[in-house]
């Protein structure tokens, strides 16, 4: 009798299709997830109280009767509100997309729908690699201070 | 038996897309990690060498603080074991979501890959509690502001 084998060639797409989300990763996701919404909408309420404190707050810290005092609080509101802003810019354009993967992720896991789930993890691949490239940008501001920070020590001494 | 193929049947599998994007997060996320756990690592090494200059300047910026004597400095190291233990926490479930998460993929791996997802919900629950703990934080500052 004949045994016949079946070749055994595994493509990525066999590979990945013996996963599966079973109801207790379901279940892991869907936490994920929602407490990824909390988080997202924590930041958005975040970003609004520091704009409306940038823009509407008091500087009593600043209330002195000293004129050049008073100048210097103007700049600083000014230089308060801009990196407001930008820093709420920022925060808002990342948080968005943790905050669609959080949606669209639980709305895939509870329909049992493979394309909205990846939907909501290519949201957080998004989210993943903007906060990296931020870094990365960090990074290289940091590492530029460093070089003028020790080209002045030079030129000084 | 039966009821086992028809579960397996309607199971979410991990299809060509999802597993090329969970890579790519992963890939990332591990990135994220890793400069987190050296920037910690660098933050407790500076704060070892120079505590003690840290935390005069801090005195000075701070001057009741003085008057507390030692009790301010056990405070302020105790402050500064939790903020060392939260981001610890926050990037070592980063990191071993990556890892798991990668190597369930690739192994094929479902408990792998499961305790993967596991760190994920880990890592936002943590982020989440410090996201409404900071909300409070600001709420309560804002009704100090006006």
């Amino acid at each position: 009798m004949e045994i016949q084998q079946t070749p055994e060639t595994f493509t990525p797409l066999d590979n990945y299709f013996n996963i599966s989300f079973d109801a207790a990763t379901r279940a892991q996701i869907r936490q994920a997830a929602n407490w990824a919404k909390v988080y997202a909408i924590c930041a958005f309420a975040g970003y609004a109280i520091a704009l409306v404190v940038a823009f509407f707050g008091r500087m009593t810290y600043l209330s002195d009767s000293n004129p050049g005092a008073l100048q210097f609080s103007a700049t600083f509101r000014n230089a308060r509100i801009l990196s407001a802003l930008i820093t709420t810019a920022v925060g808002v354009f990342i948080n968005y997309f943790l905050y669609r993967f959080a949606v669209a992720t639980v709305k895939g896991i509870d329909a049992m729908d493979s394309v909205t789930t990846n939907e909501g993890f290519n949201h957080l691949r998004r989210y993943f690699r903007i906060l990296g490239i931020l870094i990365i940008i960090g990074l290289c501001f940091v590492v530029l201070g460093f070089i003028f920070g020790i080209l002045a020590g030079l030129s000084h001494s | 038996m039966e009821n086992d193929q028809q579960e397996s049947l309607i199971q979410m599998h991990l299809d060509y897309d999802g597993g090329h994007i969970l890579r790519e997060t992963v890939r990332w996320s591990r990135f994220l990690s890793i400069v987190g756990i050296v920037g910690l690592s660098l933050c407790l090494l500076v704060l070892a060498l120079a505590g003690t200059a840290m935390f005069a300047a801090f005195s000075r910026l701070a001057p009741g603080i003085e008057g507390l004597g030692d009790l301010a400095g056990g405070l302020l190291l105790v402050l500064l074991l939790v903020f060392f233990a939260i981001f610890g926490l926050l990037v070592y479930m980063l990191y071993r979501f990556s890892v798991l998460t990668r190597k369930g993929i690739d192994h094929q791996d479902q408990t792998v890959f499961a305790e993967g997802m596991k760190c994920l919900k880990t890592y936002f629950l943590v982020c989440g509690i410090l996201g409404v703990l900071s909300l409070l934080a600001n709420l309560f500052a804002l009704t100090k502001l006006f």
